[in-house]
């Protein structure tokens, strides 16, 4: 029995020795983990890139994009990352400031973003907007603004996610704090009594307005797309804002450490070609940075279209995170 | 001369402290030179205030359950008791998300209470955030592990004890006074300490159910810092507060209770005289009916991943399964091994050198594991790992580690007992015949030791399986756990999977909180 | 007068029938190989064990309904006799009064019992800081200070060195004639009662096999049986 262990063992060892020693080179993509998930975009994504690159594309993923920053802050110059896909705009300047990332040099022309882009560090390969998701079957008369959700008191109940340890929820500070500006610490103890709470993570948010604890949920106007392709489902719609909503925008970005600059160049590029960009909309149910000629992809054309796309830059984000933070801890921690 | 080698309990302490303090001061000192001391402003005053109360509620609650379950499942016999020790055993190690739900699905909005309500026409709604949510949550968790290890304990009672109590007539007063009593007030310090760790730390639950950001506990500013801020010197600090706060309760409780001397047994069980007392009959049925009412809805409610089984079983979930497996039997190892040379270190201090407070200390070891906040744990030690190995390589490593070091303390709770009754018996016939080292571990030890261990080999896999904590940083495709697997699925919409999955985790445990019943229990 | 007769008890893989009779006042060592029953009798006699028929009866009482602290008897173990969070005098008062209420004069009969029992000075020492000897010390002073007239002793000094459980033997002699106490006592070294006991039982296979006074059951046609238990235990 031992023995057969053993052989099983070695020829496994020869195996992937074998393997190894006659590899193409081995690109290394660090990336949040419900990306290269089963659902996710990353399956399709490694095998069209590798049709084409005569290489190997390695998935390494953490958590989140927050995990994502501090894993590649730990490891430093020591990284084994070439790329990275799945920061976004509210930890550029903090992963810019790691000094890890190099110029991506792809062409970042004619995107489908609502905003001009001009970054040559990061390139956008997905956005969305935030907003507040709900089941038109118990909510046929979802609040119009921001303003109307924030006064009426007996509005829905809605759960939202912890500014401090999620993307949404840092989103929903943003984007109440480009309605509100100073004022936006009396907004949150208005709306306070409604909320029903701040959860860890979208998914725990997300988990509990499916189960009813909620009315609405913080989350994004492409949601409802997920619902309609793989549930059939029509009921679950994003609430359209008047005062516009807060952009959300996914980068990705590759690494000066990287032994490999030539494939890396070759991969952001990639990000940006309709091979890609087409796995976009089915999988992380966002919208696609670059669309295809053909315009915004089937399954997200029933979506609600923001009136104006409200942003912070990453500086500003970095600068006055924390201030923002403070006032909305001020205002609900009591 | 001969030098001595150190004990290698002592080794193993040394190597634990100088991998907790080498993890800290690698955080403090990424960006060089000492970190600005931090300023506890009043929100975070007032959130560790809060961390106080809330675990010390839910350990209260918890024990009061757990041991009231544990005296009323000691009395009775019944069909079926096996699988009620084993539910017991499966609740703790849930992923905290897979609790969350079970709560929502009982206790909330739209919950089985609420509809059950509003079938007898009481429409008025309830909230269960705040208080009653996170009580509700961390009882669950806790309560049914307490009455587990009580139990165990209970069972420990020597037969002789049950059979003196018989002839004497004891009333069930004095069965409890006399051989209850004692066994709980050893028990106690240590199952408390464990429950209110878990509860101080306790991060999604408190936050889910909390229901504002007032109620938080300080693991959430650690994360913070860790993941948004970028600030490793302040998660070292505020690592160290956690620290600080949890082994001064800890270290409060084994103050105030000291170990009293028990009376151990290896024998098989005896039926218990005062079974027969009528009023002990009502409140056991009582308590068990308590104990249905709150642990049962909660746990079936787990059952409704049922309906998406078959969508989850694929080649993905059986990877995952396996190197869900392969981590947590290398988790085990590494906690039952460090747990076995702590307390053997723990048994010489006490026994044969008489140094009860040295070895209190190692009893204590185990505890200061549990307080360290498992984010910065990883993060400081990958820093240090990260000089020597491939930083890629650092997931596999880190791994089964950490999940081995959390894991220790409930180890030791199954070992360190029993190497000490068996010094206490056979101690002087093996140094009379100069029995030592080696030859006494296997010769006398592992005898008496196995059975405890496999329980605690398979309790701490139980743990391992169920953690999220540490693969949040280092999962991958080629580390992808069944938690990993769980919140990816949750990531993608996937929610009735994800529950799917949860049952499996929750299963697995079962089998595994079944197999350790059984090993503690079986009379040797 | 203590009577068993045609006492069945049942197992899946054992099973005993006892008959004995044992006089008043004297003492009756068993004998035989390990697992044979010898402490199954005792147990039954206490109460711990059930016969599903047959009689048993002590100076004419019938002890079949009674429930074991209704029995006119007192027991000592080989191990575990005392409760280590008590003292020495509470684990003794427990055979008095288990609620512990002690009266004074209650208090004098105990310390009386452990001069007795030679453990002058130890009432409030606890039982983790004595030696196994004066552990079962304080479990003979209990069964003794109870009053019970039947004391039934289960290998209670196998455990101690030969020269020790010699003397502990002669002292539960002593004290049996002093206070004129019935007494049933397992042991596996014949040898250290030969002399001192009244009566020999020799049971193996769940049945008593022999019974009669100690040279006559040691030189019987048992004797190589008797060896072969005594070298086996």
């Amino acid at each position: 029995m031992l023995r057969r262990l053993l052989l099983t063992l070695l020829s496994l060892g020869i195996a992937t020795g074998f393997a190894q020693a006659q590899t193409k080179p081995v690109l290394t993509v660090y990336t949040y983990s419900s990306f290269a998930g089963k659902y996710g975009p990353g399956k399709p994504v490694k095998e069209r890139f590798e049709a084409t690159c005569g290489c190997e594309l390695n998935w390494v993923t953490a958590e989140d994009a927050g995990s994502l920053l501090g894993r590649l802050r730990l490891e430093g110059d020591n990284t084994k990352a070439d790329a990275v896909v799945g920061l976004d705009m509210n930890l550029a300047a903090e992963a810019r400031a790691l000094n890890l990332f190099a110029p991506h040099g792809a062409d970042v022309k004619d995107l489908s973003l609502p905003i001009e882009w001009k970054d040559d560090t990061f390139i956008p390969f997905d956005w969305g907007y935030y907003a507040f998701v709900y089941d038109a079957n118990k909510l046929p008369n979802p609040p119009k603004s921001l303003k109307e959700l924030v006064d009426s008191p007996n509005g829905p109940k809605i759960v939202l996610q912890d500014p401090r340890t999620s993307a949404p929820g840092l989103g929903l500070l943003l984007w109440m704090q480009k309605v509100y500006g100073d004022e936006a610490g009396e907004a949150w103890t208005k709306l306070k009594p409604r909320i029903v709470t701040f959860t860890k993570g979208w998914s725990e948010a997300y988990g509990l307005f499916m189960k009813g604890e909620a009315d609405m949920v913080m989350s994004y106007t492409t949601s409802p797309a997920y619902h309609i392709v793989a549930e059939k489902k029509d009921n679950y719609k994003a609430a359209a804002f008047t005062e516009g909503h807060y952009l959300h925008v996914e980068l990705a970005g590759m690494t000066r450490t990287t032994k490999q600059p030539d494939l890396a160049k070759k991969f952001m590029a990639f990000i940006l070609s309709e091979p890609f960009q087409s796995a976009i909309p089915e999988t992380n149910w966002m919208y696609p940075a670059k669309n295809p000629p053909s315009g915004t992809p089937a399954a997200l054309k029933g979506m609600i279209q923001p009136s104006q796309a409200l942003l912070f830059t990453p500086e500003e984000v970095q600068q006055k995170r924390r201030a923002f933070t403070d006032a909305w801890l001020n205002a609900t921690a009591r | 001369m001969t030098i001595r080698l150190p004990h290698p309990g002592s080794l193993v302490a040394f190597a634990i402290l100088g991998l907790v303090a080498g993890g800290f001061i690698a955080l403090a000192t990424f960006d060089g030179g000492t970190p600005p001391l931090l300023s506890i402003g009043p929100y975070l005053g007032r959130v560790l205030a809060f961390s106080v109360i809330q675990a010390a509620l839910s350990t209260v609650l918890s024990l009061v359950l757990g041991i009231g379950l544990a005296l009323a499942l000691a009395r009775r016999r019944f069909p079926g008791r096996d699988i009620v020790l084993a539910t017991l055993g499966t609740t703790m190690v849930m992923p905290t998300i897979v609790a969350v739900f079970a709560v929502f699905a009982v206790y909330g909005r739209s919950g089985w209470l609420a509809e059950a309500l509003a079938f007898l026409g009481w429409e008025e709604g309830f909230s269960i955030f705040g208080y009653p949510g996170i009580l509700i949550a961390h009882v669950f968790l806790n309560a049914p592990f307490v009455a587990r290890i009580t139990l165990d304990g209970l069972n420990q009672v020597p037969a002789e004890h049950w059979r003196l109590a018989a002839t004497f007539g004891f009333t069930p007063v004095q069965v409890f006074r006399h051989l209850d009593w004692p066994v709980l007030r050893a028990e106690l310090p240590g199952i408390a300490g464990l429950i209110y760790l878990m509860c101080f730390k306790s991060f999604a639950i408190v936050l889910a159910l909390g229901g504002g950001p007032s109620r938080s506990t300080l693991e959430v500013a650690i994360y913070e810092a860790l993941k948004i801020d970028l600030d490793f010197g302040r998660v070292a600090w505020l690592a160290l507060i956690q620290l600080a706060i949890c082994l001064s309760m800890t270290g409060l409780l084994h103050w105030a209770f000291t170990r009293p001397p028990v009376g151990h047994t290896i024998r098989a069980l005896v039926r218990r005289p005062d079974a027969k007392a009528r009023s002990l009959k009502i409140a056991d049925a009582l308590m068990l009916a308590i104990g249905v009412l709150f642990i049962g809805p909660l746990a079936l409610s787990v059952l409704t991943g049922l309906r998406n089984m078959v969508d989850v079983l694929g080649a993905d979930l059986l990877e995952a399964f396996a190197t869900s497996l392969a981590i947590a039997t290398l988790a085990a190892s590494v906690a039952c091994l460090l747990a076995v040379a702590l307390a053997s270190a723990a048994r010489r201090r006490r026994i044969a050198m008489r140094s009860p407070r040295v070895a209190a200390l190692y009893d204590f070891l185990p505890d200061t594991l549990l307080a360290v906040p498992p984010f910065a744990l990883t993060a400081g030690l990958f820093l240090m790992i990260q000089r020597f190995a491939d930083p890629s390589a650092a997931g596999l490593i880190l791994l089964p580690l950490i999940n081995g070091l959390a894991a220790v303390p409930f180890a030791y709770r199954y070992v360190a007992p029993r190497l000490l009754t068996v010094e206490e018996r056979y101690g002087r016939v093996a140094a009379s015949l100069g029995i030592t080292g080696w030859a006494k571990l296997t010769i006398m030890d592992w005898p008496a030791l196995k059975r405890p261990l496999a329980a605690g080999f398979a309790l701490a896999m139980a743990l391992s399986f169920g953690d999220f904590g540490i693969i949040a940083l280092f999962g991958g495709t080629e580390l992808t756990t069944l938690p990993y697997l769980l919140y990816e699925r949750l990531g993608a919409y996937r929610l009735d999977e994800a529950s799917a999955i949860g049952l499996f985790i929750v299963l697995v445990a079962f089998v595994l909180a079944h197999l350790s019943g059984r090993m503690s229990h079986a009379g040797d | 007068m203590l009577v068993i007769e045609n006492c069945r008890l049942t197992w899946p893989d054992f099973a005993a029938d006892y008959s004995l009779s044992v006089k008043a006042g004297s003492l009756c060592a068993v004998i035989g190989p390990s697992g044979g029953g010898k402490t199954t009798l005792l147990h039954m006699i206490a109460g711990f064990e059930t016969p599903e028929d047959g009689t048993l009866a002590f100076n004419g009482q019938d002890l079949m309904p009674l429930e074991p602290a209704k029995r006119p008897m007192a027991i000592v173990f080989q191990d575990h006799n005392l409760f280590p969070h008590l003292s020495v005098a509470q684990n003794v008062g427990l055979g008095l009064r288990p609620s512990l209420r002690l009266t004074a004069d209650e208090k004098h009969l105990i310390a009386e019992m452990l001069d007795s029992v030679g453990l002058h000075g130890f009432a409030s020492r606890k039982p983790g800081e004595m030696s196994g000897g004066q552990r079962q010390r304080v479990a003979l002073a209990r069964a003794l200070v109870s009053g019970r007239p039947l004391i039934l002793l289960d290998e209670p000094f196998s455990s101690l060195d030969p020269g020790l459980r010699r003397d502990m033997i002669l002292l539960a002699d002593k004290l049996r004639r002093k206070r004129s106490v019935t007494m049933l006592m397992t042991i596996h070294t014949p040898e250290d009662v030969a002399d001192v006991a009244d009566q020999m039982v020799f049971v193996a296979d769940g049945k008593v096999v022999a019974s009669g006074p100690p040279a006559a059951v040691l030189n019987s046609s048992l004797a190589p049986r008797i060896a072969a238990a005594v070298s086996d235990s």
